[in-house]
């Protein structure tokens, strides 16, 4: 191990160990039956985007000979090397969970997976049938021409490449492609005793491929993906219309380098050879599958209706009783400050709020940032209506923000069109901080409402993250706020803020005071303690404060979901700090900041994980939370992160994660759980303190 | 969605200052009881000041520039509703000013934004300044003096305030820009270019020198955004709304730091928190700070966060920002001046107090507004100062030597106004082939005419020069116009004089003057 390795973890094979414990959650019999489907999808879902970016990027570092070492000292080409060991490995887990564990038990329950080979006569016929009739028009086949060139073959969807028999002694075969993508559905329901019943789109037309090919012998038949490299950027400095050229960016994408392939495990050794050559991949990221490819398409059996005996129990979000939406909700904010914890507290009322702000008439303006909406987002219909109801609203789209970008784009255009004032983020920088301000004219005067997030603003996945909100009208987080969007705006020059910290400018440094302080506090000996909860922790800088404080005393509680290069427990450099990571049914997505900070508590939410990416090539946020109410809500749920003892992992000085289990005499904490026990409990006495009144409809 | 009906109990209104290094602007909300509570500061880079400064004109690029930011502060104005003309104010200083193409420039703004921005002189901006100022003042202290200085890129303001008023005011053509660019022109290595600075910046303490001589005890506060840097720099937990104090001492080592660093270095240093523009203006500013303090020999520097976006902000809030205590600092450094040209101290001060209770009783009949008081009462305090320079037609001496004086709170277009009320205290009545009066807008004239008609009879009030008269009071009797008073015993004097200098009170009123020391209480009083 060399010197540097001794102090951080490489994030690649960090964030495989995440995928990991992901994968774990599928292997766990303990888990409904759906529910490690769920989480084997995910893996494979995860995977295919860690291709895209991460191998992605890495390649294109190779191959411009750039030799960059990470901060372990691994040179790109060494890091790819590990990573194909380490996917290849993971791959392979991932189908004897899919073969050996969850099919069987799909099976069981009455999810079968048939094979031609399975098909009784009259299933034949009707997918013949339904083959001619619905498959058969929509597929054209590809063919290859002999000097190699090829049409488009898409990222990651399904093919089938078809080895037809020429009669040529010097070409004695060729190769034709057949896209299943859409609207070909990739799970065929098919008519049986069991409950459900399906073939996969592979099959069908593997099994019916002759009819493209009358009079032509099949040789081979084989299902393969390939991924291709989605690392590109526009050149910001150079572009004068940035819609334009993000569109132009999504259609490069689409014929960039082949990163990984991945085909069926009977697939020929000569046919193989063939398609490497083809997309010019290597044996070190080609991947024979023991089984169907794309398992992510699973999400799709893990959400079938009828099966919720094996499916997750439902957890209905709940209303927070902090604030009554039958009411005004900017007098409900002008009360207390709030905060909400997404998913267990619905995201209602931060939709709610833009959706009053758009309607109410003594709004002025609203200013809000966006990073990933949802389709259809009724966010960003209320800003096109506040836009239509004579409103100034400004909103900054980030156009850069990766897989969303179609979506983002399609936004833009429509607030636009509706008069808002619309600014694809900053050159250079992804706006990734989310907060929402709203100008309002009061009888005291002008005031401002605030909602900050962890958190996007899309209130699907607001069902589905952990995150934080924090709604307020406090005057200098209003100032800050104001300064803070008029600076990413370029409406004026950055200055200091009082009490919010803006990443590339001020978070770093802010958040490396607050560790320093401790530190300070450890070495004059007195009680001093960091807890944090994020998704990430990459950045060196930080990492090294935090061993400094932890070799100085302060006892250290980090709750990382995801990439941690932090070792701890070693010896002399780490041992105050412990890493747990959880994954249940629930993404952890919140970053949440406690520092006692000689019995202040300070309290932090943020947008920014702790990565150089973040505090360098982002504009994000990080708010304090002031109200003693709020402070103390969050105080509770990080304590009860980290004593997570049923979905929690600990990472250990080696890199490998063990899991926790809750000794006989604990009580068991499975934090998500208690979490929306608790919201659950806190709704159930809010509603129990309410007095039952009837409100007749009067004449 | 119903709402309950808003109330409107405060004003949303802005201010923007075009100055030598950007645009700003603040937005805020002035309550009816006059506070101030400041929304959003905003500031863009234009470097107006590099142009006039190094060619005297402002670049056509410049000027889009500005017209630029002023349109992207426009949607923010829209976000708060601020409409109004009246909600906004807009001034330019010294870059603007002494820019040749200024006229093109103001017209160029107003044609694509419709904004209007009121170029100020000198003395508005110590005007507005000082208003801004004041509560810091009196946090500071008025038992010692006070000298306030603020740097700017193109010019230098300096008030001395001495037991709570203005006793000199005064702008400099000393700037950091200014600074920056003549070193620039000779290229002079770092120790040399120190010198070349200190040699300019001597050369304008030596103009202030017999105003603030040394020795005395006092205070100094700085203004400007390069001292303010310091202070965030040097002030562990510097507010700006607070303020705070720096030693000289601290600041000549930040200063030397500073000056021994390239521009580069000094935006790289203070990441983000200096651009590159300001790193320009940083050292030559805290030089001349420092060159002042060490002349001035004071221990330390009371730095403040107050801008002239304060001053316009708070002067918006007295919505009559000539108070009683405005006035009080102008007469302050009119006294002063009158000192200087040896003035009769008493008979000046008597015929101000006489015409202003003029001023009050003929409200109806003038309708002006009450800052022309200030005005008439600057003219009566100094109409003889002309004496000084001889006897013959001396109200022309007078008037001359108000025109080219430096008043606090006094601009160019006042100032002239103010002298002519002073010269046509006697003699020849306004005519317009007089020099200066065919200057003067028609309001203006009209409002030089009425003064100067009142401020003759004030004069004639103390033709003795005895100060027999304390209070009159007037009574109107068809077209005459009756001063009566309780105090004096022998009024002959004043009642020849009267009659012979009623002429030009008759011509604008339309009424004689009679004066009488017995009280007509059956009359009708005014």
């Amino acid at each position: 191990m060399n010197s540097q390795e001794k102090l951080f973890f490489n994030r690649e094979l960090s964030w495989l160990e995440f995928n990991q414990r992901v994968l774990g959650e599928a292997l766990d019999p303990g888990n409904p039956l759906l529910e490690r489907v769920k989480f084997l999808a995910i893996t494979s879902s995860n995977l295919d985007e860690f291709y895209m970016v991460r191998i992605g990027g890495l390649n294109i570092m190779v191959a411009q000979d750039n030799n960059q070492p990470d901060a372990t000292g691994r040179s790109p080409s060494e890091q790819l090397e590990e990573l194909s060991r380490r996917t290849h490995q993971m791959t392979t887990h991932q189908y004897e969970c899919f073969n050996q564990m969850l099919e069987p038990g799909l099976e069981e329950i009455g999810i079968r997976r048939f094979s031609p080979l399975d098909l009784n006569d009259a299933q034949h016929q009707a997918l013949s049938d339904r083959f001619d009739r619905e498959i058969y028009p929509v597929i054209s086949p590809l063919g290859i021409h002999a000097d190699g060139s090829m049409p488009l073959i898409g990222n990651q969807t399904i093919h089938l490449a078809v080895k037809i028999k020429e009669e040529n002694a010097e070409v004695p075969h060729r190769i034709v492609i057949l896209p299943l993508d859409s609207p070909v559905p990739r799970f065929i329901t098919l008519q049986s005793e069991d409950r459900h019943a399906f073939i996969l789109a592979e099959d069908v037309v593997s099994l019916f491929c002759d009819r493209y090919f009358p009079n032509q012998e099949i040789l081979e038949c084989v299902p393969f993906r390939i991924t291709r490299n989605a690392d590109m950027r526009v050149e910001e400095e150079f572009s004068t219309d940035l819609l334009e050229d993000m569109s132009a960016l999504l259609e490069s994408r689409k014929d960039s380098d082949c990163v990984r392939l991945e085909v069926a495990a009977n697939c020929s050794k000569q046919l193989l050879t063939e398609l490497q050559n083809l997309f010019s991949v290597t044996q070190a990221f080609t991947y024979n599958c023991d089984g169907p490819l794309d398992l992510k398409a699973w999400f799709q059996i893990a959400g079938l209706r009828g099966f919720e005996a094996y499916q997750a129990e439902y957890w209905p979000p709940t209303n927070s009783p902090q604030i009554d939406l039958s009411e005004n909700i900017f007098d409900e904010i002008s009360k207390n400050d709030i905060i909400l914890h997404h998913p267990f507290e619905s995201f209602d009322p931060v939709v709610r709020l833009v959706e009053q702000a758009a309607e109410d008439p003594d709004v002025l303006a609203i200013k809000q940032t966006l990073y990933r909406t949802s389709s259809d987002s009724p966010i960003v219909s209320a800003l096109v209506r506040a836009a239509e109801n004579g409103k100034s609203v400004s909103v900054i789209i980030e156009l850069k923000a990766r897989f969303d970008e179609a979506r983002n784009i399609v936004g833009a255009k429509e607030l636009q069109q509706a008069g808002a004032h619309v600014i694809y983020g900053v050159k250079g920088l992804k706006t990734h901080a989310k907060s929402l301000i709203i100008i309002r004219r009061e009888p005291q005067g002008i005031r401002r409402y605030m909602h900050f997030g962890t958190g996007n603003y899309n209130e699907s996945t607001a069902k589905l993250y952990t995150d934080i909100s924090l709604l307020t009208c406090d005057r200098i987080l209003g100032n800050d706020a104001t300064a803070f969007f008029n600076a990413v705006t370029g409406f004026t020059q950055p200055r200091g803020l009082q009490k919010l910290a803006m990443a590339p400018l001020t978070l770093r440094n802010r958040i490396l005071e607050l560790i320093r302080f401790e530190t300070d506090r450890a070495n004059a000996g007195k009680e001093a303690a960091i807890t944090a909860k994020m998704n990430s922790l990459v950045d060196p800088v930080l990492i090294e404060a935090l061993y400094k404080a932890s070799q100085a005393g302060v006892l250290i509680q980090l709750n990382i979901r995801g990439i941690c290069c932090l070792r701890p427990g070693v010896a002399g450099l780490s041992d105050n700090i412990r890493v747990i990571s959880i994954i249940d049914r629930f993404l952890e997505h919140s970053r949440i900041m406690h520092f006692t900070h000689a019995g202040d508590d300070i309290t932090l939410i943020s947008s920014a994980d702790w990565m150089p990416r973040n505090l360098d090539r982002r504009v994000e946020l990080l708010i304090p939370v002031e109200s003693e109410t709020c402070k103390q809500m969050l105080i509770d749920a990080l304590k009860t992160f980290v004593s997570e003892n049923v979905k929690g992992h600990v990472l250990q000085p080696d890199g490998s994660y063990h899991r926790v289990s809750a000794s006989k005499r604990d009580i068991q904490v499975r934090s998500q759980q208690l979490l929306y026990q608790r919201a659950v409990k806190a709704q159930q006495l809010a509603k129990q303190a309410t007095p039952t009144t009837f409100q007749p409809h009067k004449a | 969605m119903p709402t309950k009906e808003t109330v409107i109990q405060q004003r949303t209104v802005a201010v923007i200052d075009v100055g030598t290094t950007s645009v700003r602007m603040a937005i805020a909300e002035i309550s009816s009881t006059g506070s101030i509570q400041i929304l959003e500061h905003l500031s863009q880079a234009v470097n107006l000041g590099k142009d006039t400064f190094t060619e005297g004109r402002i670049h056509r690029d410049t000027i889009e520039e500005c017209v630029q930011v002023l349109r992207s502060y426009q949607q923010i104005l829209g976000e708060y509703g601020i409409h109004s003309p009246d909600d906004l104010r807009v001034v330019a200083t010294s870059a603007v000013r002494e820019a040749t193409n200024r006229l093109a420039f103001l017209d160029r703004i107003y044609i694509a934004t419709g904004i209007e921005v009121e170029p100020m002189d000198e003395a508005e901006v110590s005007r507005v300044t000082y208003l801004g100022i004041q509560s810091e003042l009196e946090r500071i202290g008025t038992s010692t003096d006070t000298v306030v200085c603020e740097i700017g890129g193109g010019s230098t303001e300096l008030l001395l305030i001495k037991d709570s008023h203005v006793q000199f005011s005064h702008t400099y053509n000393l700037g950091s820009l200014r600074l920056r660019k003549a070193v620039d022109t000779y290229n002079a290595p770092i120790v040399q270019s120190r010198q070349l600075m200190e040699s300019q910046i001597q050369r304008t303490i030596d103009l202030f020198h017999e105003h603030m001589p040394v020795g005395q005890q006092r205070h100094l506060v700085a203004l400007g955004g390069d001292m303010r840097f310091a202070a965030s720099q040097l002030i562990g937990d510097w507010n700006i709304d607070d303020g705070g104090v720096i030693s000289t001492k601290a600041l000549e080592e930040f200063t030397n730091d500073i000056l021994q660093m390239s521009l580069e270095n000094i935006v790289r240093n203070y990441e983000l928190r200096v651009t590159h523009q300001e790193a320009e203006t940083l050292g030559p500013a805290l030089l001349a700070y420092l060159c002042i303090a060490k002349h001035l020999n004071v221990p330390e520097i009371h730095i403040s966060g107050i801008n002239l976006r304060d001053g316009l902000l708070q002067e918006m809030a007295l919505e009559e920002a000539w108070s009683k205590e405005f006035q009080n600092q102008i007469i302050g450094s009119v006294l002063e001046l009158g000192r200087q040209y040896d003035f009769d101290e008493a008979h000046a001060q008597q015929v101000a107090s006489l015409a202003s209770q003029l001023f009050h009783h003929l409200q109806p009949q003038h309708d002006l507004e009450p800052r022309f008081e200030t005005f008439l009462q600057v003219a009566a305090l100094l109409h003889e100062i002309g004496l000084f320079i001889s006897n013959r037609s001396y109200h022309k001496h007078t008037m001359y030597l108000i025109n080219n004086s430096e008043l606090f709170g006094l601009g160019k277009t006042n100032l002239l106004l103010t002298a002519l009320v002073a010269r046509y205290h006697r003699r020849a009545t306004p005519q317009p082939k007089h020099s200066g009066y065919a200057m003067l807008d028609r309001d203006n004239r009209v409002a030089v005419s009425k003064l100067a008609a009142i401020l003759r009879i004030a004069v004639a009030l103390d033709a003795s020069r005895n100060q027999n008269i304390h209070t009159i009071r007037c009574f109107q009797n068809g077209e005459t116009l009756i001063l009566s008073t309780p105090d004096a015993v022998d009024l002959s004097l004043e009642q020849l004089a009267l009659q012979q200098s009623s002429d030009l009170f008759e011509e604008t009123f339309g009424m004689n003057v009679l004066l009488s020391n017995t009280m007509i209480d059956q009359r009708e009083s005014l």
